[in-house]
């Protein structure tokens, strides 16, 4: 009965509960949109960090991992001491550097040296593994980005080339390489070409200076909870006081910071589109009400209880908010998809991380808040509705 | 104080691309140089950034030992200078510190010999007539190991943060118009039709139906720019609080909101756009139905 003469009432004015419901959904497509970008930033940064399982990040005193050219020296004697932790599962260390490629399209490629066996920087796609031979041909990983580049092809030869003489045009030191794989590598941006190879082999093509260093190391803690991880991470820190040990927590943290201004503008606009939703509501429930005063009155003398016009009226309220919203949840994903394919275009990403990143639960509690707005911004017209001096409501009506 | 064991700090050292006063050893220096054969004073200047003198409560003219990494070998500098740093979107979010030093001593810092990252060319004839597009051409056939890039491609490259950002910011602006037009256009429909017994009794006593929709479209129109006037002095104090905020969050000059002449006048445009054709669908749909109708006889 209620439901009946709360749709009865929203049909009586088509094009006005069109408009509000239009005007609902929009706000509640930028309410679902900011919780998207308020949320998914970190989720996605924390799903692309464990992607192998690795929960530390070891990197040189002070820095973030790739932040700056620093590496640490005496990495073997760093890793060797991580790995003997009965604590920690897994240690990959890695090096990064760019090395020139000779009679190249490009002049060079950023390198990355990894230990095949526990390296967590890449997936392959295509072809095979590298693995860490001691052949006059190395083994490389490329990732789609420099293949296209170069226009090779898995299994082709490069060359590849450190300490360049620009003046003489001789290198220092150079290796062939067989592309043997295509990566997808997980945190380098798409646009960067990137060739993986031994760390070794790495090591021995920059000099004697990086004979016995690495940029980061990535370390897997056998107890995966957050109090374990963190114990592992104190651990390193103290043991090892030239390097940083970074958690997930951490690193999501800084992030989280770096990028605030994204969060801060999500819960601006959230808030925003909370207050059109409030306000159309309110306003279209009042105008309603003014326009029904006798209506309500006769309801009133006829026995209808305060508590049922109050209910009633709220109830307009809440099928209003409940119809933007549903239009709403479609409008959202869409336009997410939309900011998420702009924001990806930010230089220096990684290729797998999005802003907006739909999570069930986020989304039901942000259209569950725009909900609960709709139904209290009827709550002051309903309010007043239930309050109306039924004798003077049925004559003002009579008389006109 | 010893910079480098400061374990907060993050010096990124840039090559100071300025003319560079050659070290002992003579480092790249040529019978060309402007500065062949000046030897640099024991101690030299360096230029810091002011979120590291704020930091390490630096002063100019403070002496400093500098390294490359912890325990590699330090020199000994002084403060010269403290710098302010561009407002540059793409760097807003990075917080590590920054030093400027001569190129030669930074080469030695780092036994980098006669390296650099890039160097910057200027041609004879300028940006016209192709001689940048020529210069670069012949640099890249001859080139072994570098490439050269024109300056406008560099600068397109490296505005791309800030072109990113400013396309979410239309975009976000495109949801937010579209939002706030639909709520415009709902509240003065709301509020034309709520008045349906005046225009009743307007319509009564003998106006012409033009002569109410014009009262009502007039109306709206007032209330729209009255609208946008109040609207832009809000956003007007939120730019300063925005600013003000992100400007000490960020530890930046550079400025995040900015109300315009062209922002406002495309605000009130459209706010009158709106009000005007609500107000105008609002009154014709009110003038056709008769006035007894609308008084709800």
């Amino acid at each position: 009965m209620r439901l009946t003469l709360a749709t009865a009432t929203l049909k009586r004015h088509p094009a006005r509960t069109l408009l509000a419901i239009l005007g609902i959904a929009v706000a509640a497509a930028l309410l679902l949109d900011m919780v998207m970008l308020a949320t998914g930033m970190s989720e996605s940064f924390r799903s692309l960090l464990l992607t192998r399982g690795y929960q530390l990040r070891i990197a040189p005193k002070g820095t973030l991992p790739f932040d700056s050219e620093a590496t640490i020296d005496g990495a073997t004697a760093i890793v060797s001491a991580l790995r003997a932790s009965p604590d920690i599962k897994a240690v990959s260390p890695i090096l990064g550097a760019t090395l020139s490629i000779l009679a190249a399209p490009i002049p060079s490629s950023f390198a990355l040296g990894l230990e095949p066996v526990v390296q967590g920087d890449y997936q392959i796609v295509h072809g095979l593994d590298m693995r860490e031979t001691g052949d006059v041909v190395l083994d490389g990983v490329a990732s789609r980005t420099l293949l296209d580049r170069l226009g090779a092809h898995i299994g082709d030869t490069i060359t590849i080339a450190s300490g360049l003489d620009a003046q003489l045009r001789t290198s220092a030191r150079s290796r062939r390489v067989v592309l043997r794989g295509e990566g997808r590598f997980f945190y380098v941006p798409d646009e960067t070409p990137v060739l993986a190879i031994p760390l070794t082999a790495l090591r021995t093509m920059l000099g004697e200076r990086y004979r016995d260093r690495m940029s980061l190391a990535m370390a897997e803690s056998r107890a995966s909870d957050s109090a374990s991880v963190e114990g592992v991470r104190t651990w390193i820190e103290r043991t090892q006081p030239r390097i940083t040990a970074i958690s997930t927590e951490t690193a999501i943290r800084q992030v989280e910071e770096r990028l605030s201004y994204f969060r801060q503008l999500a819960f601006v606009l959230g808030a925003i589109s909370l207050g059109i939703g409030f306000l159309l509501v309110s306003t279209l429930v009042t105008l309603s009400v003014n326009e029904r005063r006798g209506e309500i009155a006769v309801l009133r003398a006829i026995g209808t209880q305060t508590r049922g016009v109050l209910l009633q009226v709220m109830l307009e309220g809440a099928m209003l908010t409940s119809a933007g919203v549903i239009l709403g949840l479609g409008l959202g994903v869409v336009s997410a998809q939309w900011l998420n394919g702009i924001l990806r275009d930010f230089p220096g990403l990684p290729a797998s991380f999005d802003f907006f990143v739909w999570s069930a639960k986020a989304a039901w509690r942000s259209l569950a808040l725009l909900l609960v707005s709709g139904a209290l911004a009827g709550l002051l017209p309903a309010w007043r509705a239930a309050s109306i001096p039924v004798a003077r409501a049925l004559r003002d009506e009579a008389i006109g | 104080m010893t910079v480098v064991r400061s374990a907060r700090m993050l010096v990124w050292l840039l090559l100071c691309s300025a003319s560079a006063l050659h070290a002992q050893q003579p480092v790249g220096d040529t019978l060309r140089s402007p500065t062949f054969g000046r030897r640099p004073p024991p101690v030299r200047g360096i230029a810091i950034d002011e979120r590291l003198a704020v930091d390490l409560r630096l002063r100019v003219g403070d002496t400093i030992q500098i390294g490359a990494t912890a325990g590699a070998p330090t020199e000994r500098v002084h403060i010269a200078a403290v710098y302010e740093r561009r407002a540059d979107p793409a760097e807003v979010a990075r917080r590590e510190y920054r030093v400027r030093l001569h190129l030669d001593q930074l080469q030695s810092l780092l036994a980098l010999d006669d390296r650099v990252d890039r160097f910057a060319m200027a041609t004879r004839g300028g940006a016209k007539g192709g001689t940048t597009d020529s210069a670069v051409a012949r640099i890249n056939s001859v080139a072994f190991g570098f490439r050269a890039h024109p300056s406008r491609a560099v600068a397109v490259a490296s505005s791309r943060t800030f072109r990113v950002v400013e396309r979410f910011h239309r975009a976000i602006g495109i949801i937010t118009v579209v939002a706030s037009a639909v709520f415009l256009l709902c509240l003065l429909l709301l509020s034309v039709e709520e008045r349906r017994r005046d225009i009743a009794a307007l319509r009564l006593v003998g106006l012409s139906r033009t002569t109410v929709v014009r009262a009502i479209v007039l109306e709206a129109a007032l209330v729209a720019i009255l609208g946008s006037m109040i609207g832009a002095a809000i956003g007007w104090i939120a730019s300063i609080v925005v600013n003000s905020h992100y400007q000490a969050v960020y530890r930046t000059p550079l400025t995040f909101a900015m109300l315009t002449p062209g922002i406002f006048a495309f605000a009130t445009s459209l706010s009158l756009v709106l009000g005007v054709g609500a107000g105008a669908l609002a009154a014709w749909r009110l003038v056709r139905t008769p006035p007894l109708a609308l008084m709800g006889r």
